[in-house]
């Protein structure tokens, strides 16, 4: 048996307890080691909880004692602190967004290159069942061409956040960045690259967006609109329709809700809903994507979101930004065709 | 020699017109001459047969052990080299693949579907006439939620691609649902193997698998029936009758004709109809086809009896009419034992509840 991977965890906040911990548990290649956070208080209690030997609230003291750390900080912090680790020779799983903006992610790409360190952006959708799903049958063509993608995500739900978050500087932007990203790195895994764009958020020079709008045309000419959320009740899924039938994908469901016109399947039946957990749901997507980096640390496979992968969708987000109209702007006015 | 009709449907407003079933039944004495009774279903049926193909044809044959045609059991292999020439002259270029997949067996607890194409000749056959097999247990499959059921269901992926579909059943009795035919043949495109967690749902699941994947053509290999212990550990019965339709309940209703068993008498036949909206189609047997009383096995038969004599029990919960069913059984074979050792357990269960 291989040796265990040695793992940091650097934050200690409501991501890494509510996700992360769980993958961490569940990938029994790793060796929970150290973990560190600026409060000294909640980073002790934490590691005393969680049977972490070394609690620290010094980045350093993590070099030479980890393989891997999983970054799950502020935003402003995700670049500074990334580099470092993978400086150092320490595989790097970085919650998303990877970075603000895209000189920041093009340095920890370098940094990942020059220190011979994997980097994985914690876009954890893609390894949700009902995506890979999603992903298979859609590589067999039972959409024939996409023509049209829905994605909404959004919940009044939601945890305590630091004020860096809101802070348009420190956050690099509010729901778009925070919640639509997700959405943004599936579209793109699953259809193709984002091309035209035109955004409306209800953001301002001091505080960041709670509500996004994102209107798109992808590769092959298929048009879309993002919504995403922090204070309404959204659908939660990416709906993406083709010739020959659709598919609605749950971002907060394992289900698949799938059509194929000429499919045998829906000659009497009108759609079919794949992927229900036997069990009361587990999101497994984290388990599976840090045991995606083990795997790829070992050699034994790649990393399926990459720095270049994290980079493409923060680029649509600042592009989006850069191309920001009003939110009061009426639908005709931001459909295609209107300028 | 052979009967074929317009069926009535017996449908509901709901249905669109100009969708009518057809049933033909044709006499087959001479049990190694498919491609004769083809022919005659071409010539007096010929709505049956498709006059045009999509580029895949599926075909299910009733491979639920592995027991010779011959017994009764299973669809005789003869079919894919006679049905596959047929389909070449409509579409040279068809793809064809029969499917089956794997399942518990009577003599065994786990009976693989490549097995039981390599030992009833589906294997050899399929070489030589270009034809693939498919084990559904081993294709890539999606699970799939169906209502009123309360666990997923598997399923291959294959049912989302477009082929048109032919369905080969036997004619057989069985000790729950009194005769199996096509509409249950669909059983076995679930790809568990072990699907016993799902009989107290049986009739709900072969009405959604009557929907999810409808036969285009079914035929029901009614050479040689199978009475007593079915579907697997009976005994055969020359019936030389080939039933043909372009609807899977029509030819479920012919073969409880053949049996002379009242459909209604068949719970999973009651519930397509019903789901359907539809009676059960009139079907007229031809003068040359003899129906003939299916036997059960005599403890079957007890059981048949005692269960749809309880059918409020069986609507609701298969498994608990045969825990009921069980213990009477055993009264009655040994209602000593029964008495001294059941009873109180049965009393000690209840008092603890």
């Amino acid at each position: 048996m291989p040796a265990r991977l040695r793992l940091g965890l650097v934050g200690a906040g409501p991501v890494v307890e509510r996700y992360h911990l769980r993958a961490v548990r569940g990938v029994p290649e790793v060796q929970p080691v150290a973990v560190v956070d600026i409060n000294e208080e909640r980073v002790c209690q934490f590691a005393l909880q969680q049977g972490f030997p070394l609690a620290t609230t010094r980045l350093q003291d993590l070099f030479g004692k980890v393989d891997l750390a999983i970054v799950a900080l502020p935003n402003s912090l995700h670049a500074s602190v990334t580099c470092e680790l993978l400086s150092n020779g320490i595989h790097v799983l970085c919650e998303k967004p990877m970075a603000r903006n895209v000189p920041e992610c093009q340095a920890m790409i370098e940094a990942a290159q020059d220190g011979g360190a994997l980097l994985c952006i914690g876009h954890n959708r893609r390894f949700r069942n009902n995506v890979n799903l999603a992903k298979r049958l859609m590589e067999r063509g039972i959409l024939g061409e996409v023509i049209q993608i829905e994605a909404e995500e959004g919940s009044t739900a939601d945890w305590p956040r630091s004020p860096a978050y809101f802070d348009p500087v420190q956050a690099g932007g509010g729901a778009l960045i925070d919640v639509g990203i997700h959405s943004i790195d599936l579209i793109r895994w699953l259809v193709g690259e984002f091309q035209e764009l035109k955004y409306a958020g209800d953001g301002t020079t001091t505080t960041v967006e709670s509500e996004a709008e994102l209107r798109f045309r992808v590769a092959n000419g298929a048009e879309g609109k993002l919504l995403a959320s922090r204070t309404r009740d959204l659908q939660q899924h990416i709906r993406i329709t083709g010739s020959e039938g659709y598919l609605d994908i749950g971002l907060w469901s394992d289900n698949l809700r799938m059509r194929s016109n000429k499919g045998k399947a829906f000659q009497q039946l009108p759609y079919l809903d794949a992927y229900v957990s036997r069990r009361p749901p587990q999101d497994a997507s984290f388990v599976l994507q840090l045991n995606n980096l083990v795997n790829a640390a070992r050699g034994e496979e790649k990393v399926l979101v990459d720095g270049f992968a994290g980079m493409a969708a923060v680029e649509v987000v600042t592009r989006a930004y850069d191309h920001s109209a009003a939110l009061d702007a009426s639908p005709a006015e931001l459909a295609w065709g209107n300028g | 020699m052979l009967n074929s009709s317009k069926v009535d449907r017996g449908s509901s407003d709901k249905e669109p017109l100009g969708n009518l079933s057809e049933v033909a039944i044709l006499r087959c004495e001479d049990h190694g001459n498919l491609v004769g009774v083809l022919t005659r279903l071409r010539s007096v049926a010929p709505r049956l047969l498709p006059a045009s193909l999509p580029p895949k044809v599926v075909i299910k044959p009733n491979l639920c052990d592995v027991v010779s045609w011959e017994a009764g059991v299973t669809t005789d292999p003869s079919w894919l080299p006679v049905l596959a020439a047929e389909l070449r002259v409509i579409r040279p270029d068809v793809q064809i693949v029969v499917i089956e997949s794997d399942a518990v067996s009577a003599y065994k607890n786990y009976r693989s579907c490549d097995e039981t194409y390599d030992r009833l000749g589906y294997r050899e056959i399929a070489r030589e006439n270009g034809i693939e097999l498919v084990n559904l247990s081993k294709s890539e499959s999606i699970e799939i939620s169906m209502d009123g059921i309360p666990m997923p269901i598997l399923i291959s992926e294959l049912f989302l691609e477009e082929f048109y579909f032919i369905s080969i059943a036997n004619l057989k009795v069985h000790p729950y649902e009194r005769m199996t035919a096509i509409l249950k043949n669909a059983l076995g495109l679930l790809t568990d193997a072990d699907i016993s967690s799902l009989h107290p749902y049986l009739s709900l699941l072969i009405s959604h698998l009557h929907r999810l994947c409808p036969p285009d053509l079914s035929i029901v290999d009614g050479r040689i029936g199978l009475q007593g212990q079915g579907p697997i550990l009976g005994d055969p019965v020359r019936m030389n009758s080939i039933i043909f339709s372009n609807d899977a309940l029509a030819a479920d209703v012919a073969a409880c004709k053949l049996m002379m068993i009242p459909p209604e008498e068949v719970p999973h036949l009651r519930k397509v109809a019903a789901d359907l909206e539809r009676k059960f189609p009139e079907v007229q047997l031809p003068a040359d086809i003899h129906p003939r009383s299916f036997a059960f096995n005599t403890t079957s038969h007890g059981d048949i009896l005692l269960k749809f004599a309880n059918k409020r029990f069986h609507r609701s919960s298969e498994l608990f009419t045969n825990r009921w069913l069980d213990r009477f059984l055993r009264f009655k074979r040994e209602p000593v034992k029964f008495a001294t050792e059941a009873v109180p357990r049965l009393v000690r269960r209840l008092h603890a509840r």
